[in-house]
């Protein structure tokens, strides 16, 4: 039984090791120590990163990029005051120096380091990115659902309005919105979330009107199963993936929302978003005739497509994994 | 068919209805009073130079009153007769402040509509010429990176490099100032030379979508009988792709091009505001800074109204070209 746990711990070890390219020593360390006693604590774990390491494996050469660039930002969100010498909102230095050994990537016109900008830029592009994508994803998918199962006027009525809200032109409202309610973080999130909630309610009523006409869960309604445990344990199981696609889908355009109003000036002015250092420097008299665009402009900018560019080849990558018949079309 | 136009139409009605009532109601749900700030340069300098008698004069003048649906039916009038306000940082009535700056926004979004359904298809039929092949994949590759980076950071990337590195565009504007033109020509030139950067911008933007709808209609469409016959009664390879093929890979791509002029509306606000191109989008954006919420509410119709007419316009055409939609 021991010797079982043991074996699997090491093979589910050894896989996600194998995956992740680490070479060899790494490997024989991890063999030891599943052999000993420790294997038994380990086998739980090791069986959680097994599947990690299954679903790793899948992805493409783009998508394990995509994966790790994801890591390395929200490590370098969530342990922004470690990596960082200063506070992003404190004058620590003189105005627009260069890159150099006290401000790694110089500062902008009010003497703030913008390494540590960046940093902690990183925390607002992606709180708003995943808080509109699971509000959106999760909160629009159980509409969808709960619309598709129960069918009638509910139904008809649901889609009259997720018509309407996709024909909507979100952008120009988007900023006419945020112009009139004022710029928090907050705002931002509920505006974005009224926008983007429509298209995972559309798929996902359309994938439950499919489910729905199922043998098993007929079946299982038969048995006296109750529309709750229905929707739990049978229909939402089967839709997740595809909101899971979606999510991502969401959040990289949150992202780019979020940038863009920052930009327009309709950020949070509380906050250092990567939109906002966008907008501080292209709103500064002669960035352009100066070399400071250099290290004022560039970092946001890259750190933004970097962001980006990650998430889409995720989501790309895991359209295919899911199925490569099921052809979800971008759009705002 | 002839209920699905129907509702089709509909839906563009109830859109339409929508945003003018979120048009009308953000107003007036805004906490605060619209009198007591217009006269306040600052925010932190709230002078309430009106008396009480005054104030009462103008809620009395601007109706606010009155109750709500008749407010909006005078909205919806004055919407009809073209009155759409006066723009406070202007002092003009704000149709006339949008006709002024509506032209270069049309420019650049025409010639961008152009350009990108042009290259688009002439890359799709290269890819799909050369499926399996190495330039499919090279050419795929870039255009799926190219479609994940929004329309205004690209453009921030082409500023920065043709205009600040290499000078070679203007960095900004649409027409060089106080120029002297010595003829049509030139000033035609001058307005090309400025709207070059926002074009290939919000071209590219848009190619990813042309470009992959031509190259996997064109598959689909190679596989279909009409074109083995096509070829087995000996047509030219040419021929067999340029009147047989493509001439049906286009039908989609109609409709693509009627939501992408949708699409780039929403987007060239920010396109524009990155090269301070003086359209619409960029008048946006100062009457966003400025607070200029009259010139906010017009111009947000327009992009709203031209994008509901353009969806408009690809069904009425669509219908036309493809006789099995039917009218």
């Amino acid at each position: 039984m021991i010797k079982d746990i043991a074996a699997i711990g090491n093979d589910g070890i050894l896989s996600f090791i194998q995956a992740l390219n680490i070479n060899g020593i790494v490997s024989s360390i991890a063999r030891k120590f599943s052999k000993s006693t420790i294997a038994k604590t380990f086998s739980k774990f090791s069986i959680i990163a097994k599947i990690i390491a299954k679903t790793f494996s899948k992805f493409s050469t783009e998508g394990k990029f995509g994966i790790l660039g994801i890591i390395c930002i929200i490590l370098m969100a969530v342990f922004a005051p470690v990596i960082t010498m200063y506070p992003p909102q404190k004058v620590t230095g003189d105005s627009l120096e260069p890159p150099g050994s006290e401000h790694i990537l110089g500062t902008d016109e009010l003497g703030m380091d913008i390494w540590s900008q960046i940093c902690y830029g990183a925390r607002m592009s992606l709180t708003i990115g995943l808080a509109v994508a699971f509000a959106a994803g999760f909160g629009g998918g159980a509409l969808g659902i709960l619309a598709g199962y129960m069918g009638g006027h509910i139904d008809q009525g649901l889609m009259r309005v997720i018509d309407v809200t996709m024909a909507l032109p979100s952008f120009p409202l988007l900023i006419v919105i945020s112009a009139f309610l004022g710029p928090s973080i907050l705002n931002v999130i509920l505006i974005l979330v009224i926008f983007s909630w429509a298209k995972p309610a559309r798929i996902a009523r359309s994938q439950t009107l499919f489910l729905k006409k199922n043998d098993y869960i007929i079946a299982a309604r038969n048995y006296g199963a109750k529309p709750f445990y229905l929707l739990w344990r049978h229909i939402f199981p089967e839709v997740m993936p595809v909101l899971l696609v979606l999510v991502i889908g969401i959040s990289s355009h949150a992202i780019i929302a979020e940038a863009g109003l920052a930009f327009l000036g309709l950020g949070d002015p509380t906050s250092k978003s990567w939109g906002m250092m966008l907008n501080h420097a292209t709103g500064f008299r002669s960035i352009y005739f100066t070399p400071y665009w250099q290290w004022w402009l560039l970092p946001p900018l890259f750190m933004l497509i970097f962001l980006l560019l990650c998430l889409a080849f995720i989501s790309r990558d895991m359209e295919r994994i899911l199925d490569p018949k099921l052809k979800i079309k971008k759009g705002f | 068919m002839e209920k699905d136009r129907n509702s089709f139409i509909f839906r563009l009605l109830l859109t339409l209805f929508v945003i003018l009532a979120i048009n009308f109601f953000l107003p007036r749900m805004m906490p605060g009073d619209p009198f007591s700030t217009t006269s306040a340069d600052e925010v932190g300098e709230e002078i309430i130079v009106m008396t009480e008698e005054q104030r009462l004069y103008y809620i009395n003048y601007y109706g606010l009153d009155r109750p709500l649906h008749e407010q909006f039916l005078v909205y919806m009038k004055n919407l009809m007769t073209g009155n759409l306000g006066r723009s406070i940082y202007y002092k003009m009535p704000v149709s006339d402040v949008i006709l002024l700056h509506l032209p270069w926004t049309m420019l650049i979004v025409v010639c961008a509509t152009v350009v990108s359904t042009i290259s688009g298809v002439v890359l799709g039929t290269i890819s799909a010429k050369n499926r399996k092949n190495g330039s499919d994949r090279i050419i795929m590759m870039g255009m799926i990176t190219f479609a994940e980076i929004p329309s205004f950071l690209l453009g921030l990337i082409l500023l920065l490099f043709f205009s600040v590195y290499l000078r070679f565009f203007p960095l900004a504007g649409a027409v060089t100032p106080f120029a002297n033109y010595n003829g049509p020509v030139e000033q035609a030139w001058d307005i090309l030379y400025h709207a070059f950067l926002p074009v290939v911008t919000l071209s590219l933007s848009q190619l990813t979508g042309v470009y992959l709808l031509t190259r996997n209609t064109l598959i689909t469409v190679t596989t279909k009988d009409y074109i083995r016959t096509a070829r087995a009664k000996g047509l030219g390879e040419k021929t067999v792709w340029n009147r047989h093929a493509l001439r049906n890979a286009l039908l989609p791509v109609v409709t693509r091009t009627g939501f992408m002029v949708g699409t780039m509306m929403g987007g060239v606000v920010l396109v524009e505001s990155v090269f301070s191109y003086p359209g619409i989008g960029m008048t946006l954006r100062s009457a966003v800074v400025g607070r200029d919420y009259p010139l906010i509410q017009g111009i947000l119709l327009v992009i709203a109204v031209s994008i509901l007419i353009c969806n408009l316009l690809v069904d009425k055409i669509y219908g036309k070209l493809d006789p099995r939609v039917g009218i």
